[in-house]
């Protein structure tokens, strides 16, 4: 009976895994291999070592592209927890017109980049400050995209609106796991809202947390799209992700193997990072 | 049981995927000669359909297909690493064209009677191109854009405005027309690309036409070469709106097809879009003066689109009966009117009205190439330069200009000295 | 079950919440009806109704991309993925979710898979469009082979969080009567996870639909177009008509929005089925 178990879960694992080499492992090891030449992205290449890795660490524009990153997709993944989670609730909880709602707020998911990086350019660059030299505030009175200090934050501001929709969907489909009665017994003992939220609810959705958590690492961290629709990397090169990086100098320009290090390196940093953070979730589920 | 299905599953996914691969190498038994182009102006595909049709329509032997898709780029580089090579690929002269040259993508075409027909010029601009001069020409230049300044002539004519023709006549005219409440230059620094325009129309009067060169050479350097242009670009900036980063090409587009401003530096390429918005508006062009030296002025202008023959073509005479029709004077007017572009050919070609201010160069021959087309992608100068006119530090940019420059153009570098050692200096 | 009341706190965050969805989807609506010439850059015109409500741009946006072509290929793409993820996706799920605990083998074949969610998608382009041509896959086929292999780690990711929450007990209730494990998986295990069945159906479909990059590279230079792939017409490094290109953007948001609003039914009936648990 249990060799039945295992044999099943063999047969299963081995195939969808070979498939998964042959499709992911196996072009990323030639992805690799590009990494320690000076390929162009076709024609003929010359091997140069580990010259690459070497400039990658004194490139200042890579290890600019690394901060910024990095600032962006934690400040938007708190935000997109936070509000994904609150939106989750509410959506899930007894409203009018559920569809509708819900319906509605899967929407900024769906719009295209160009849309999207059109709507807020025009919003950022003439609506908003409009309306913040109609309403006195000085420091919006100009495009906050315009001004290398604050373009970042429209980028979160993006980022976070294109994203909630998806995390909310997966806090939704994580609170259907959470049964009634566990409301119910709550409800005696008196547990309600906030109390209620913090100790019978929340522990029962910390695998949906923690996977919305690695989520929101991998598509921040990887964030590409809103940078292309909103600034292009500008101004003065300050919104340049890692993820832009690679695909503009690598693909479209001739840094084919310089930019294939770049993202070995990011593979290793961005893996690291989620594994740390799957394993501290992991602690936290198994405290609960 | 399950160990059976999977066994099964497996089967047809390798049947499906064989059956897949059958498909893929069939149908070739027709006679024709099939020649496939592939080319970058994806705004150019109604033209390029016709031009099919047409061909396709009269010859018997040679059976055309040109695709005209949106980041051709991507999908040629994509193409070539799969060794799928179209037969001709119609690109611009930049730095691409430059690298496919080195990489030997592309076939010599000098013996091909067309180029006999072209300008000089353009032909000149080609032969710069290449990283380390070659004995071949693998460009068949087609059209060219020009860049300068668009002005709204009935702007101009209402308050009497006159044409720069030096450095010193564009300052004043910008105060001038300031002077009277109205915005002289528009600009589109948020997209960095647009950042480039104003530089290279002035940097073919104020730097050498081979600067880089000069660099990669080792003889001179960028803050020796760029110092002026740099200070003469920032000089233009108060003439243009409050935060010009905050805009992007688009919204100059519009903005200069609103009248909302008198000039706006970009090439020739950007009237289609501006007339968009606002068809009726009447825009001429300019030649940007850089300097106070009225005969030192020449023209910013650039093969926009050219054809290459690539190496992996099958029947070279079949491709040179396609650029033969795409040559024909009227098929080449009939694109010259589609896209407002400059023809690379000589002969008698009507150009649009907007290049007015602009012919007695073209005419004259009076052209140099951008100096971006030398500039590698991944340095990103447009960048640089927008980084630049928001610090508005002169030194900074050139030094870093000139430290990037060494790090990005490494190899082509140590190419070019290479090449040096090899032949000498007897080109020059 | 206790019949509660509305919860109007929630209601009213809902409601204004809404204004930041409402005001892009209204201005993406009105400059799909707008002509070029209608557009400024002063507030007030472009926020202003279009001067004539016609469907030009619509139709003149449908010819552009091919629509009707576009779409079946858009569809049979986003169809057969999402089918073969739920069906592999699941079940690899399954097998890893189950065993990762205890088993030092599985435990790494999860990480393995999953970290491969962190591969930027650069370097694998030129790599699998090689790869790709070689193996005579470049053709939607293929397309949908790497999507699945694209999307495993996320779904998978999913997959097992969920069956976290799902008790062992219901398994080995079934064994004791003698069913297989394979047999158990489907009758039970299989119709248990529908609200993550309808979640991960919905964010691959999101992702495939969407996506312009793995058909632009393994399609190149064939005649297959996706609806995003077409929808690169609109845009051109000198000009861009945003008009019709808002025009399509709204009309391939349409069948997306269908089938989100019915997976959205699935993950409420799961409710049911999760209580009856």
């Amino acid at each position: 009976m249990k060799n039945e178990r295992k044999r099943t879960f063999l047969l299963i694992t081995i195939p969808i895994l070979a498939l998964f080499i042959c499709f992911n492992t196996i072009p990323l090891i030639r992805g690799v291999i590009y990494s320690f030449t000076n390929f162009k992205g076709f024609g003929n290449y010359d091997w140069v070592g580990f010259r690459n890795y070497i400039d990658l660490f004194s490139d200042a524009r890579v290890g600019k592209s690394y901060l910024f990153t990095f600032k962006l997709a934690i400040v938007s993944t708190i935000l997109v927890n936070v509000v994904a989670l609150l939106l989750a609730l509410a959506l899930n909880s007894k409203i009018r017109a559920k569809s509708f709602f819900r319906g509605a707020y899967f929407l900024p998911n769906i719009l295209g980049a160009l849309v999207v990086g059109y709507i807020f350019n025009y919003f950022f660059t003439y609506i908003l400050p409009a309306v913040a030299s109609m309403i006195g505030i000085k420091s919006l009175s100009s495009s906050i995209l315009s001004n290398p200090d604050s373009a970042w934050i429209g980028i979160v501001i993006v980022c976070a609106w294109q994203a909630i929709a998806m995390n909310t969907i997966i806090y939704i489909s994580g609170l259907q796991t959470v049964p009634e009665d566990v409301y119910e017994a709550g409800g005696l003992d008196g547990a309600t809202g906030w109390k209620q939220f913090r100790h019978l609810t929340f522990p029962l959705i910390i695998p949906f947390f923690s996977i919305n958590m690695v989520l929101c690492v991998k598509n921040f961290l990887m964030v590409f799209d809103q940078i292309m629709a909103l600034t292009k990397g500008g101004p003065a090169q300050s919104t340049e992700s890692i993820s832009y990086l690679i695909y503009n100098n690598g693909m479209s320009g001739g840094q084919f193997g310089f930019q294939s290090a770049n993202a070995v390196v990011f593979f290793i940093v961005i893996v690291c990072v989620s594994v740390a953070q799957m394993k501290f979730s992991g602690k936290k589920e198994e405290q609960l | 049981m399950k160990g059976k299905r999977m066994k099964y599953l497996g089967l047809a996914l390798c049947c499906m995927t064989a059956a897949l691969a059958m498909q893929g190498c069939g149908n070739s038994a027709d006679q024709k000669v099939e020649i496939e182009i592939v080319q970058y102006k994806p705004e150019a595909a109604i033209y390029f359909e016709t031009v099919e049709e047409e061909f396709n329509a009269t010859h018997d032997d040679i059976q055309l297909k040109i695709s005209s898709p949106n980041d051709a780029m991507t999908i040629l580089r994509t193409r070539f690493i799969r060794e799928d090579y179209p037969d001709i690929i119609g690109i611009g002269g930049d730095i691409n064209y430059s690298y496919f040259v080195d990489a030997g993508i592309l076939a010599d075409v000098s013996e091909y009677k067309g180029l006999q027909t072209i300008n000089p010029g353009y032909l000149d601009i080609a032969e710069a191109l290449e990283l380390v001069p070659t004995d071949g020409s693998y460009i068949v230049p087609y059209v060219a854009n020009a860049a300068g300044v668009l002005y709204n002539r009935d702007l101009f004519a209402e308050h009497g405005w006159q044409i720069p023709e030096t450095w010193q006549e564009m300052v004043t005219l910008c105060e001038e027309i300031k002077g009277e409440g109205i915005l002289p230059f528009y600009f589109g620094f948020k997209d960095t690309w647009t950042c480039l325009a104003p530089w290279n129309a002035m940097a073919v009067e104020l730097s050498p036409s081979d600067t880089t060169k000069q660099v990669n050479r080792g003889e001179t350097s960028f803050t020796k070469e760029y110092k002026e242009l740099s200070e003469k670009y920032l000089q233009l900036l108060p003439y243009g709106p409050d935060d010009p980063f905050a805009y992007g090409y688009n919204d100059a587009c519009t903005a200069f097809a609103r009248g909302e401003a008198a000039m706006y530096p970009i090439g020739s390429y950007a009237t289609p879009q501006i007339l968009s918005v606002n068809p009726d508006l009447n825009i001429d062009s300019f030649v940007m003066p850089a300097s106070d030296d009225k005969d030192g002025r020449t023209l910013n202008s650039g093969i926009d689109l050219g054809f290459c023959v690539t190496a992996d073509c099958k029947n070279k005479e079949a491709a040179y009966e396609v650029l033969d029709f795409l040559l024909a004077d009227e098929n080449l007017q009939k694109y010259i009117d589609a896209q407002n572009a400059v023809p690379c050919k000589t002969g008698d070609f009507k150009l649009s009205s907007m290049l007015d201010g602009m012919l007695s160069f073209i005419e004259a021959g009076n052209m140099t190439d951008y100096q971006d087309h030398y500039y590698p992608s991944e340095m990103a100068v447009d960048a640089q330069l927008q980084t630049f006119l928001l610090q508005k530090d002169v030194n900074a940019f050139l030094s870093k200009f000139d430290t990037d420059w060494q790090r990005y153009n490494r190899d082509i570098i140590r190419m070019v000295q290479e090449y040096e050692k090899e032949h000498g200096n007897e080109k020059e | 079950m206790i019949k509660k009341k509305v919860n109007w706190p929630a209601m009213i965050l809902l409601i204004l919440g809404l204004s930041t969805i409402v005001f892009p989807l209204y201005m993406t609506l009105i400059i799909a009806f707008k002509q070029p010439s209608e557009m400024t850059n002063s507030i007030s015109g472009i926020l202003s109704l279009p001067k004539v409500w016609s469907f030009d741009n619509f139709r003149e946006a449908m010819r552009v991309t091919d629509f009707w072509n576009s779409l079946r290929n858009s569809l049979v793409i986003t169809l057969v993925t999402v089918g073969l993820s739920l069906a592999l996706h699941s079940l690899m799920g399954y097998a890893l979710g189950r065993n990762k605990a205890g088993s030092k083998f599985y435990s790494f074949v999860y990480l393995f898979i999953v970290s491969g969610m962190f591969v930027p998608f650069a370097i694998l382009m030129m790599p699998l469009a090689k790869q790709t041509a070689e193996l005579g896959l470049a053709n939607w086929f293929g397309v949908i082979i790497l999507y699945v292999v694209f999307y495993m780690p996320m779904n998978i990711l999913l997959y097992s969080g969920y069956l976290v929450n799902i008790p062992m007990a219901l398994e080995e209730a079934a064994k004791v009567d003698g069913a297989s494990t394979w047999t158990t998986y489907w009758k039970i295990i299989f119709p248990i996870m529908k609200p993550m069945h309808a979640t991960v159906a919905v964010l691959t479909a999101l992702a495939v639909w969407n996506d312009v990059m793995t058909p632009l590279v393994i399609l190149a230079g064939s005649d297959q177009n996706t609806l995003p792939l077409a929808q690169l017409n609109f845009q051109t490094q000198f000009g861009t008509n945003y008009n019709l290109a808002f025009a399509s953007y709204l009309l391939s948001l349409i069948p997306i929005l269908i089938f989100y609003v019915i997976c959205q039914k699935q993950i409420l009936n799961g409710v049911v089925n999760g209580a009856v648990k």
